[in-house]
């Protein structure tokens, strides 16, 4: 160990060009510690984003040959009232993951520390929702909301209210999933924000404390300012997973009734395998990858910008 | 450098592929030393499943050293799941449909056997062959004619001193007096939009008469706009406004039974569905078959259409995957399907009618079946198995919304026209 480096030193004074060698020598073994994940990334990653773009430059029902038309599909994308009512309904979601989501689960996690007997009993109970398989939960939820004898319907009648038909109204739908997807996913946040909490220094507390900083206050100067990296992190991920979201959807409403409820990813699979238009389909998925995309920059770039301000809440 | 770079890379991508042929070979050597597999999806329960299971177990016996794997699929999502896996050429040797332009959509693109030779003259009835025949070529055997119908619960119906009505007038009077006695009048299972649909193309055929949709497919002097077309919608929408369904008829699915289960215990008294409700009654509720009993669709004030005209449709229909490894024997398995011992079980067992000729059905009840279909003058094979799949996609959303409220029928009209004169024109 001692020895190596002032020979490679004096060599490379000697001789620039195995200053250089020495240079590709290490970014080859960084490259072979990474080739099996880069090529994993690349098959199952990159090469189908690619390839979804190729699609959606054809006119192609999926199975026949492909007719190469251009940006048409784009255009046609643009001029889709059931585009455009299927990106509203994913900025719903949106809204709701970010500013429903993430505050239930700090809330919950916040609770699961604060000293209330039994209340270790709520960190499995809280819980349960993510572990289910969204398919369950939807075909769940979905009977809970059913028109006739749903739980749902059966408890406000004991209200005095009529049925409502949840899932099948055009001004209920939407708010309907939206509320299962708060349920399930919230309790990813807690578990995310408890992680957080647990890893900020107990003494922080106790000096605030002996200041005289009561409840409100620590959770402002202390907890927050200090989660900010995790809420950073959960907003990325509840964005993203939103703009991604079909299974509860596909599987409570379907995109019904009349598109109310319809996203861009059951929209996307409409298109491609009920109305057999892969090309069109495939323009529809590019364009999700494209928002999903921007909007990630945009998060980054303003935590990198948050970072080097070295500001605080 | 680089070498060593090319050579990590294409090492891998050798490893890569190698896994990869492995797999293949090793599948391959299976198939070849152990039994023929002949697979099979399908979408029944009850009895039509033991039928096709005791259908199985026959064929293994006859052909040594075969197996027939069947799969079943919940109805409601078999159509995108057999379309997905035609996509991805990971299709069974022998798979169930409805025929018509859904089949033909996969005819035209190869991927169905054309098996032309091999049908028997005569053996089945020539219309519903026709349902699965694209320009003189069959590409599917089918084995059941099924016609829509509006079953009624006959307790109910005598409770209240009704008789079946014939116009739609009658049929008014009726819902008003069910509603008056707090039953629902008609329960209907929207959610997956074709139990919807059946009222729009019945309304269509009694306002328009049978080659109203037809000359609409055809682009021959109608369209999707014609003036039958906003007519049915209204009617629709008339039927809605007297609260003639069950509260949330949009979101109630078919298969899990929420809808049927009205009818069973006497909530709703009627229900527009194809006879192939039997075989669910038969299955679900033994004892309800004998309370019940169904009308023909009722005629319409100053219509072209009759009560000879029926909607229906051809169903099951058996077809073969064109690069099945196992075709000839997938031939001869949906051929042993659709012979003519298994038409007469098929007929008795779930009360359907057989689309192989000369199988009269014993149950009078499917007897009655019977009768309306050798006397029908025309027989309405669904829209959205004969329309381009996009448009009958769009059939169905538009007639939810009509049911919804959510549309009138001229702007559903209107979209409908459009979209066939984009994709047919």
């Amino acid at each position: 160990m001692k020895g190596n480096p002032t020979v490679i030193d004096s060599e490379a004074i000697n001789n620039n060009h195995t200053a250089k060698i020495k240079k590709y020598r290490k970014m080859i073994t960084i490259l072979l510690f990474l080739a099996p994940a880069l090529i994993v990334y690349a098959l199952y990653v990159i090469y189908p984003i690619i390839t979804t773009f190729g699609y959606s430059l054809h006119d192609w029902n999926g199975i026949s040959d492909k007719v190469f038309i251009g940006l048409t599909n784009y255009s046609r994308l643009l001029s889709d009232e059931v585009f455009w009512i299927s990106l509203k309904n994913n900025i719903w979601v949106v809204i709701a993951s970010v500013f429903v989501q993430i505050p239930l689960g700090l809330l919950m996690a916040l609770l699961l520390f604060a000293p209330i007997k039994g209340i270790r009993l709520f960190n499995g109970i809280y819980f349960i929702p993510f572990l289910m398989s969204t398919v369950a939960v939807g075909m769940l939820w979905g009977l809970m909301f059913d028109p006739i004898n749903g739980t749902i319907n059966q408890l406000i009648n004991l209200l005095g209210f009529e049925n409502v038909a949840w899932l099948s109204q055009k001004n209920t739908a939407i708010f309907s999933v939206l509320l299962v997807i708060v349920w399930q996913f919230a309790p990813f946040y807690m578990i995310l924000f408890k992680a957080g909490i647990v890893g900020i220094a107990e003494d922080m507390y106790e000096a605030a404390e002996i200041d005289g900083a009561n409840y409100i206050q620590k959770f402002r100067k202390i907890t927050l300012p200090l989660l900010i990296p995790t809420i950073v992190t959960s907003s990325i991920l509840a964005i993203v997973g939103s703009l991604k979201s079909f299974d509860l959807f596909y599987i409570m409403t379907g995109g019904g009734p009349n598109h109310a409820t319809e996203i861009l990813g059951t929209y996307m699979y409409k298109q491609a395998f009920v109305n057999f238009n892969m090309g069109y389909g495939s323009s529809i998925a590019f364009v999700m990858f494209l928002i999903a995309l921007v909007v990630v920059i945009i998060i980054q770039s303003l935590d990198a910008y948050r970072k080097k301000r070295g500001d605080s809440l | 450098m680089k070498k060593i770079l090319f050579m990590v890379i294409a090492s891998s991508l050798i490893f890569l592929v190698a896994c990869g042929n492995k797999k293949t070979t090793e599948t391959k050597e299976v198939a070849d030393k152990a039994d023929q597999v002949v697979e099979f999806w399908h979408i029944e329960t009850g009895e039509r499943e033991k039928i096709y299971e005791e259908a199985a177990l026959e064929f293994e016996k006859e052909n040594p050293g075969v197996k027939v794997k069947l799969t079943r699929f919940p109805n409601d999502s078999y159509k995108e799941k057999l379309s997905v896996a035609m996509a991805g050429g990971e299709v069974p040797d022998v798979f169930q449909s409805w025929g018509g332009g859904w089949l033909k959509n996969f005819a035209d693109e190869g991927n169905v056997l054309d098996i032309t030779a091999d049908v028997e003259e005569n053996h089945f009835n020539q219309l519903t062959l026709d349902n699965s025949t694209y320009d003189g070529k069959v590409y599917g055997l089918p084995m059941g004619l099924t016609i829509d119908v509006v079953f009624y619960n006959k307790e109910i119906f005598d409770e209240y001193g009704l008789v079946p009505p014939k116009t739609f007038d009658e049929w008014l009077e009726i819902i008003d007096i069910l509603n008056e006695n707090n039953v629902i009048p008609i329960a209907l299972t929207n959610k997956t939009k074709w139990p919807g649909a059946y009222y729009f193309m019945n309304f269509a055929a009694r306002v328009g008469g049978p080659e109203l949709f037809n000359n609409a497919l055809n682009r021959q002097g109608q369209g999707f706009d014609d003036p039958a077309y906003v007519e049915a919608g209204k009617y629709i929408q008339e039927l809605v406004e007297r609260n003639a369904f069950n509260p949330g008829f949009n979101g109630v699915p078919y298969d899990e039974g929420q809808g049927r289960q009205l009818l069973y215990s006497g909530q709703a008294a009627m229900m527009d569905m194809t006879i192939s409700m039997v075989n669910d009654i038969r299955n679900e509720a033994p004892d309800f078959e004998e309370k019940v009993d169904f009308f023909l669709f009722p005629t319409v004030e100053g219509g072209k259409g009759d009560q000879t005209q029926v909607g229906g449709s051809a169903s099951p229909v058996f077809s073969v995957y064109e690069e099945s490894e196992v075709a000839e024997l997938s031939i001869n398995y949906i051929k042993h399907l659709t012979n003519k011992e298994r038409a007469y079980e098929y007929v008795e067992r779930t009360g359907s009618l057989s689309a192989v000729a000369g199988v009269p059905p014993k149950n009078p009840l499917v007897k009655r079946f019977f009768e309306v279909t050798e006397n029908a003058t025309h027989i309405q094979m669904p829209y959205d198995q004969t329309l381009p799949p996009e448009l009958g996609e769009l059939h169905k959303d538009t007639t939810q919304a009509l049911f919804a409220l959510d549309m009138t029928p001229e702007e559903a009209a209107k979209k409908m026209e459009e979209k066939a004169s984009q994709l047919l024109d």
